[in-house]
């Protein structure tokens, strides 16, 4: 019975982040001020949401290293249309969610009707996206959002108590775990989500099953482009600024956050549930190190620690489900 | 059922326990919680002064001499100095590691932004909380801070960066400018007032690239822009370059490609980074501030509003070790900027 358990990754995850919790809790005083730490989470929404059709992408055996450029490109499209043409918030908002269903669509037309592999397209789209932010807004960084758009990154659901000290939750936070549900049903409840896993697990024969691969692939990219238009809309609320350089390496930590949730990188098996707890894991490594005043430098190496035990122990859990069948 | 239910179930209990944890953590914490809203002056009083020290990344010449002083600082008035910042010149992670100093209840911050308006929220955050905040090296947005502790006027930064382009390659020099990110702030404004003093009073001086070079804060790709410029710009007679990277970087472009008597570079850096190529004559003469002094100046100054004895509308601020400072509005000025040639380059060891 705990064997069975034990062979569940989400478990193993979940004990990984009560041990980080525990620890960090021994370790310093303020990491169990829970108002503290709802109000850093609105630094993971952006990552977060990119992680949920990253994890779909991933488990076709694909990659989109663009998200990063697509979210700067984005929140350089609002920020351009809000000052320059004096368009209504709401409208810039609406037109950096496009840009960005379009720029993933560009991404799945060319992967799967040209059928270039995934990491030489994004790649490419990569710098392409992130040289129309330079271009568009002439490098210039783009900030004064009205009030209503900070309420994005900044606003709050609801506040309660605990021990009379209030705790907000924040309305990003909100959004991310709708996007977590919305990712979590449609890879689990829907014929998406077993065509993806069908599709990553043995193309060949998927194409046999009548799966309509390319139209998938098309969709699947083209809603990670929808993602991050999405994305970028809280991203460049909650720095209140919008810069071409922004979101540098976001499509990283979304990526990392997939493979230490257990989804394989070589497709075919996904767990969205488990990218949440990746992304809890990583985020709450860094806040924890962070708050223990543990210098930048220690952090990124310990990060990079982690990302190397997770990988050799999903490998080593693969092979143990191989042997076990 | 069961079975799909399972890992969303566990999720659920962890959520659970995260909050009981908290709650429990929260009832050791409540009685200092308590004092912070009305403490803000007496926390100062009664327990070590604890001041966090941020530039705009770490691992570089600059940032490590400026650290040195911010230390030296810390002991001389013995108060706790912690200094670290982004590995990278990233707005966004300074913005996570302040949202973390302000959960450890830090007195003082003392930043150097890599971006002035993506820090500024965070910053009202901290100073709604009492944090008193120091801008140092580069400004935020004048509001979110208490003050910002100028390294030297920006009007003399420019203008003996440009009296020493005049001096070297003529009053009728054409030129380039390599900076580190197009919206670097501090970079900008110098090359406006540059633009400026040039019309004024070398108007016959032409700079080849109205948008300058882009150098990221990245010393190779200094090299690789000033290589590329030499090809670019046949007629070229003066680089400036302008961040503490981009110089050495440039000189070596320039001592590579044996272009030193052609043209005439200069700007900001570190003398330790710079010191080969002005003994071999790469380059005569640039300019900086005393970097360790900015480090020392920017602790003492937040010390002092941590104290309550540096307020707005003061006029005079003496740091004992540092004469030379002034105060204009709420910016505290550490003085003029030190021309290094080959005579002085040696006494310095940052």
């Amino acid at each position: 019975m705990i064997k069975k358990i034990l062979d569940k990754r989400e478990v193993v995850l979940f004990i990984v982040l009560c041990i980080l919790f525990t620890g960090f809790s021994m370790n310093t005083e303020y990491f169990l001020d829970l108002d503290s730490l709802l109000s850093y989470s609105r630094y993971w929404v952006a990552p977060g949401m990119l992680a949920i059709p990253m994890t779909f992408i991933i488990a076709t055996a694909g990659i989109d290293l663009s998200v990063g450029s697509i979210v700067a490109m984005c929140g350089i499209i609002l920020g351009v249309l809000y000052r320059d043409y004096q368009w209504p918030i709401a409208g810039a908002c609406a037109a950096a969610v496009l840009s960005g269903t379009a720029a993933g669509a560009v991404n799945g037309s060319v992967s799967s009707l040209l059928r270039i592999p995934p990491l030489v397209v994004t790649l490419a789209t990569m710098t392409l996206f992130r040289g129309v932010a330079f271009g568009i807004s002439k490098a210039d960084a783009i900030s004064n959002f009205p009030p209503a758009f900070k309420y994005l990154g900044h606003g709050d659901l609801f506040s309660f108590n605990l021990n009379g000290n209030p705790v907000f939750v924040p309305s990003a936070l909100g959004a991310l775990l709708v996007t977590v549900v919305i990712g979590a049903f449609i890879l689990r409840k829907t014929w998406i989500g077993r065509y993806t896993l069908a599709l990553g697990e043995n193309p060949v024969a998927a194409l046999y099953a009548a799966i309509p691969v390319h139209w998938l692939t098309f969709g699947i990219y083209t809603a990670c482009g929808f993602v991050g238009g999405v994305a970028s809309l809280f991203y460049t609320s909650v720095y209140g600024t919008a810069r071409a350089d922004a979101a540098m390496g976001l499509e990283l930590e979304a990526i990392a956050a997939v493979v230490i949730g257990g989804t394989r990188i070589s497709g075919g098996q996904a767990s969205v549930l488990g990218t949440l707890l990746g992304l809890l894991i990583i985020g709450i490594l860094k806040y924890g190190l962070d708050l223990s005043g543990v210098r930048s430098q220690y952090v990124v190496i310990i990060v990079g620690v982690l990302l190397i035990v997770t990988a050799v122990f999903n490998e080593w859990m693969a092979r143990r489900a191989g042997e076990s069948k | 059922m069961m079975k799909k239910l399972f890992p969303w179930s566990i999720a659920g209990l962890g959520l659970a326990m995260v909050l009981a944890g908290c709650s429990g953590g929260g009832n050791g914490a409540a009685p200092d919680d308590g004092a912070s809203p009305a403490g803000d002056a007496g926390s100062a009083e009664g327990k070590e002064i604890k001041i966090g020290v941020m530039p705009k990344l770490v691992g570089i010449d600059y940032f490590n001499a400026a650290e040195k002083g911010a230390k030296a600082a810390g002991e001389a008035l013995g108060v706790t100095v912690d200094y670290d910042g982004p590995v990278e010149a990233d707005v966004t992670k300074q913005v996570q590691l302040i949202e973390t100093w302000i959960t450890r209840k830090y007195d003082a911050i003392c930043v150097a932004p890599n971006d002035p308006d993506a820090i500024s929220d965070v910053l009202n955050k901290a100073r709604k909380r009492g944090i008193k905040i120091i801008t140092w090296d580069t400004d935020s947005q004048p509001d979110a801070r208490d003050f910002f502790v100028n390294q030297a006027t920006s009007e003399g930064i420019a203008h003996s960066m440009m009296d020493i382009m005049a001096e070297g390659a003529g009053p009728e020099a054409k030129f380039i400018n390599i900076t580190g990110t197009l919206t670097a702030a501090n970079q900008n404004t110098w090359m406006d007032l540059m633009e400026t003093y040039r019309a004024e009073t070398y108007p016959g001086m032409v700079n080849l690239s109205e948008t300058p070079k882009e150098s990221g804060e990245d010393q190779a790709r200094a090299t690789q822009v000033a290589a590329d410029s030499l090809k670019t710009y046949p007629d070229l007679q003066g680089i400036f370059a302008l961040t503490s990277v981009a110089l050495p970087g440039a000189a070596e472009a320039l001592r590579k490609a044996g272009a030193a008597d052609k043209v005439v570079l200069t700007g900001l850096a570190t003398p330790k980074s710079m010191k080969e190529y002005v003994l071999d004559g790469t380059v005569d003469k640039f300019v900086l501030w005393n970097v360790p002094d900015l480090g020392y100046l920017t602790v003492h100054a937040a010390v002092a509003a941590v104290k309550g004895e540096l307020t707005e509308g003061a006029t005079t601020f003496n740091t004992g070790r540092i004469t030379t400072s002034r105060i204009e509005g709420s910016e505290i000025i550490l003085g003029d900027p030190l021309v290094f040639t080959k005579d002085n380059i040696e006494e310095f060891d940052y």
